[in-house]
């Protein structure tokens, strides 16, 4: 193998030891080199060539396809983006944000002068609410072990779905 | 590689992700980069893998290349893959002794076989005597084709005290040829 910056050994070694020595050291360098010179190392194999090149190829075209797709949704993550700020801006600060529980119980019961009526309907919705109070305690509580473990699983589920289709397209 | 505004034109190409340009910098290299592995580990299958990251690895960081000597900046991921490789060999070995231990005291100790899945030529086998950092300043020297001042920045170590390894080095490796 030709020695491409044709290195002047003299001179380098001369630098830290004496003319002599600086002679001696350099012939030792070129013989060395001579020597492995007559023992080539093996050359990589075609296949392998061909293989580390379709690699590239691959490598590059999916990190393509991540960049064209990116463009591609940049617009909307920016549009969702601009909706959740502005509705922040209209629901003012963010301290005032606190979780509510919708009324399940129609107007209609809540009006009624009948209790002997509403009673049974009452009740149940009473039920309802106990246990739907349950279930948002769990999910603030993260406990899977209660009836809230449905729910977060069924939530983990519609991620992982909405994951795995958004990577497809 | 004709010159270096063909091989600036190359790597501009390859910053843009264009797979010529990558595929031409594979067969200008591929050789010279074979042969370094091959020479450090003596092994064929270890030496594919190792080229084979290594372009991975290019395909990654090519946009790091800030300009200088490109091959330099090459032959310093091939070290740098290289030493990895060492590291997790050596966590390899430690965790096959800390088996074997166990082992021991189970089972009878099983025939070590000394037939090599590769017949070593002759240079491998006395390259194999020399330690892992001097070998591997020799053919850093010999394949990369670096000049002096560039290998020893590439190790960053003094010019002197790499001149100095190289030269104990292949002085050792003719003593072991001619012995």
């Amino acid at each position: 193998m030709e020695d491409r910056n044709r290195e002047d050994w003299e001179k380098l070694f001369g630098r830290f030891v004496g003319t002599e020595q600086s002679e001696a050291a350099a012939e030792d360098i070129r013989r060395g080199q001579t020597l492995l010179e007559l023992y080539p190392a093996p050359q990589p194999d075609a296949r392998l060539v061909a293989s580390i090149k379709r690699r590239i190829a691959g490598r590059l075209a999916h990190r393509h396809r991540f960049a064209h797709l990116a463009y591609r949704i940049a617009p909307a993550a920016a549009a969702v983006i601009v909706i959740a700020l502005l509705g922040r801006f209209r629901h003012g600060p963010a301290g005032s944000t606190q979780i509510s529980y919708a009324s399940l119980i129609p107007t209609a019961i809540w009006e009624s002068d009948d209790i002997n009526a509403d009673d049974v309907e009452l009740a149940y919705f009473a039920a309802e609410i106990e246990q739907i109070e349950a279930q948002m305690r769990a999910l603030e509580a993260g406990d899977a072990d209660s009836n809230g473990a449905n729910a977060l699983d069924e939530v983990e589920v519609e991620l992982l779905r909405i994951d795995t289709e958004f990577w497809k397209e | 590689m004709g010159s270096s505004v063909e091989l600036t034109r190359i790597i501009d190409g390859c910053k843009s992700g264009d797979a010529e340009s990558f595929a031409r910098v594979v067969d200008v290299y591929a050789g010279r980069l074979y042969g370094y592995f091959y020479r450090l580990t003596g092994d064929r299958n270890l030496s594919d893998e190792l080229l084979s990251e290594l372009f991975m690895r290019l395909v990654e960081k090519i946009g790091t290349y800030k300009g200088g000597s490109f091959e330099s900046w090459l032959f310093r991921i091939a070290s740098n893959i290289f030493h990895d490789h060492l590291r997790s060999r050596k966590r390899r070995r430690k965790l096959l002794d800390s088996r074997r231990t166990e082992a021991e005291f189970q089972t009878p100790e099983p025939k070590v076989s000394d037939a090599k899945d590769e017949k070593l030529d002759k240079l491998q086998f006395q390259l194999n005597r020399l330690d892992d950092d001097t070998r591997e300043l020799i053919m850093l020297r010999f394949y990369s084709e670096l000049s002096f001042k560039e290998i020893a920045e590439a190790r960053s170590e003094p010019i002197g005290t790499a001149l100095s390894k190289l030269h104990r080095g292949l002085k050792k490796l003719r003593e072991f040829m001619e012995g």
